[in-house]
């Protein structure tokens, strides 16, 4: 009898644990470089985005668009799309996160501004240009920018050359890049986190995160 | 017997995998496309699935491209379709909860699992091939318009997802409350109380005329003998999702036929195609290969139903087990089966709520 129920509470629990898990992986890739824009007296007014997606997902976007020339899409063409991504970012806060002198500042942006999209015809990909203005200029000694998406859908990752550049930024700042795999970035994927839901997945996300650290002291 | 049959095939399926992949990925891991890949974290059982999905998936694509000028390239994207779609049915939205929760809640040969794993996967490829067929190939939709047709898709099969659970809970109460009843009514006589909670309730109003309808019978031995037509029975009212006062006849649903029953989970499962399949799909047909993405597409589907499945047995075992045990019981094991039915009744139910309300991550159709 006591083995009878082991193997119901186990067999049950296998079931629940096969199932209960939901996590997703990246259908997009994206490989950024990032602007943060100063002014002359040294606060920041925004951050402009470059992002490039990966090629599959870049057949996927552009798939049934118009092309004068066959292979290309010139910004003009690309148009609507940029519009059109530009607009549903909105509902993911451009998976832009500010921290403001270690505090995290909520909806810290206005929309974006300066948008377009490039496709280069060699790589076959596109590269997203838009730029996030601060709602109110920012001057402060630490800011931290993040990048990523909560849910994972889209893996987002700097450039390896060049990935962050301050824009007539004063000399005395300095930026460093921390990437979700470096090994002094702490990845608390844990198992008992897996086992949850959404909750999962956002904690998954977060741990994949692109950090932008500016110092001016 | 069938509990350690279930496990010991699901625990071969996880070694094969294993190895499976062990060995693609050292041959894989140069072959990567724009040789850029970046694995998440491998850290845990989530962190390496993730990393083994992300990296077969961007694989898909350097083989899409070499499969146009080297033949060759075609096995190779066949052999990762496969081994994606085995891991890929450990993410989201590909119904393996709510099949597993179905199979749970109803009476179910572990063949029939399987069966209904495998036709709800390649339901999902059919889906997505047929929505690019018509959508990129004949229409020459554009992305946005896609992710919006696979949207209302995704809404209907959350739909219909709770309405099976509804269904379900529906039936699987009723059942619970007669369990309940025969355990509050007091001591009877043991064969008796099998014989209440085997009784076909297609009219359920009247399941106590059919208690005492079988009541000249010999319990014990009808119990034994006739195992298979109470079986029939009790899966006719659980399986048939509407009409369950004119169902067909056990007799009919013990035969070949018999897989219309779980037809409304496998549409309610299969319906929603998985966005990967159809960004696999566009890409394919923008480098001309459509034929190359869709049978990729399909593979992909077989891959995943073999994660389905393998959960599926082991949800048909835990119902075995669940089952035996309660049948040595009496009155409140049954109460306890009947309790977990429910309980798997509501999960399907709570799933396609969860789904449909957006609390339940789902896969996204990229930015649109």
């Amino acid at each position: 009898m006591i083995q009878r129920f082991i193997s119901v509470v186990v067999g049950l629990a296998c079931v629940v644990a096969a199932t209960g898990r939901v996590d997703a992986h990246p259908h997009v890739w994206v490989t950024m470089t990032e602007e943060l824009l100063y002014t002359a007296d040294g606060s920041v007014t925004g951050v402009r985005h470059a992002w490039t997606f990966d090629d599959m997902f870049s057949a996927f976007a552009t798939q049934g668009l118009e092309q004068k020339t066959k292979g290309t899409f010139t910004r003009e063409e690309l148009e609507p799309l940029a519009k059109v991504n530009v607009e549903s970012l909105k509902e993911y806060a451009y998976f832009t996160y500010a921290k403001v002198d270690g505090k995290r500042n909520k909806d810290a942006f206005l929309d974006p501004i300066d948008y377009y999209l490039d496709y280069d015809p060699k790589e076959t990909v596109l590269t997203l240009h838009f730029t996030l203005p601060f709602k109110t200029p920012v001057k402060a000694k630490a800011i931290e920018i993040e990048v990523y998406d909560p849910e994972f859908f889209i893996d987002f990752g700097f450039a390896e050359k060049d990935p962050v550049r301050l824009v007539s930024a004063p000399a005395s700042c300095t930026a460093a890049v921390e990437k979700p795999h470096d090994d002094n970035f702490p990845i608390t994927l844990r198992l008992d986190q897996a086992f949850q839901t959404s909750e999962a997945n956002i904690g998954m996300g977060a741990n994949f995160a692109n950090r932008i650290a500016v110092n001016c002291p | 017997m069938r509990l350690i049959r279930g496990l010991s095939l699901a625990a071969a399926v996880i070694v094969l995998l294993v190895l499976a992949t062990s060995a693609l990925d050292s041959a894989f891991a140069q072959a990567g496309p724009l040789g850029a890949i970046r694995p998440p974290p491998a850290e845990g059982i989530a962190g390496w699935i993730l990393a083994k999905q992300a990296l077969f998936y961007r694989a898909l694509s350097g083989l899409i491209r070499a499969a146009k000028t080297d033949g060759s390239a075609y096995w190779g994207l066949m052999g990762i379709s496969f081994i994606y779609g085995i891991f890929h049915a450990a993410g989201p939205g590909h119904g393996k909860a709510v099949i597993a929760s179905y199979l749970l809640a109803n009476e179910e040969t572990w063949r029939r699992g399987i069966a209904l794993s495998f036709a709800s996967a390649l339901l999902q490829a059919l889906t997505a091939v047929v929505i690019v067929a018509i959508a990129a190939v004949l229409i020459g939709a554009t992305a946005k318009m896609m992710g919006d047709t696979v949207r209302v898709i995704e809404m209907v099969s959350y739909t219909l997802i709770v309405l099976l659970g509804a269904r379900l809970i529906w039936v699987k109460g009723r059942g619970f409350l007669r369990a309940l009843h025969a355990v509050r009514s007091g001591p009877e006589p043991a064969a008796a109380e099998t014989a209440a909670d085997h009784v076909p309730h297609v009219h359920a109003a009247h399941a106590n005329c059919h208690r005492h309808d079988h009541s000249h019978h010999d319990h014990a031995d009808h119990d034994h003998a006739h195992g298979h037509h109470h079986h029939a029975a009790d899966e006719e009212e659980d399986v048939l999702p509407w009409g369950h006062a004119h169902g067909p006849e056990p007799e009919e649903l013990a035969g070949p036929g018999g897989w219309r029953r779980g037809l409304s989970a496998i549409v309610a499962v299969g319906l929603r195609p998985c966005s990967g399949a159809i960004i696999v799909l566009v890409f394919a047909l923008a480098q001309g290969l459509f034929w190359a993405g869709v049978a990729s597409t399909f593979v992909m589907g077989v891959g995943a139903a073999i994660t389905v499945a393998a959960i599926a047995t082991l949800a048909v075992a835990a119902k075995a087990a669940a089952k035996r045990f309660a049948a040595a019981r009496n009155g409140y094991g049954s109460l306890i089966l009947r309790g977990v039915e429910v309980g798997a009744a509501l999960a399907v139910m709570a799933f396609g709520v969860l789904m449909l309300t957006g609390t339940m991550a789902s896969e996204r159709m990229g930015m649109f």
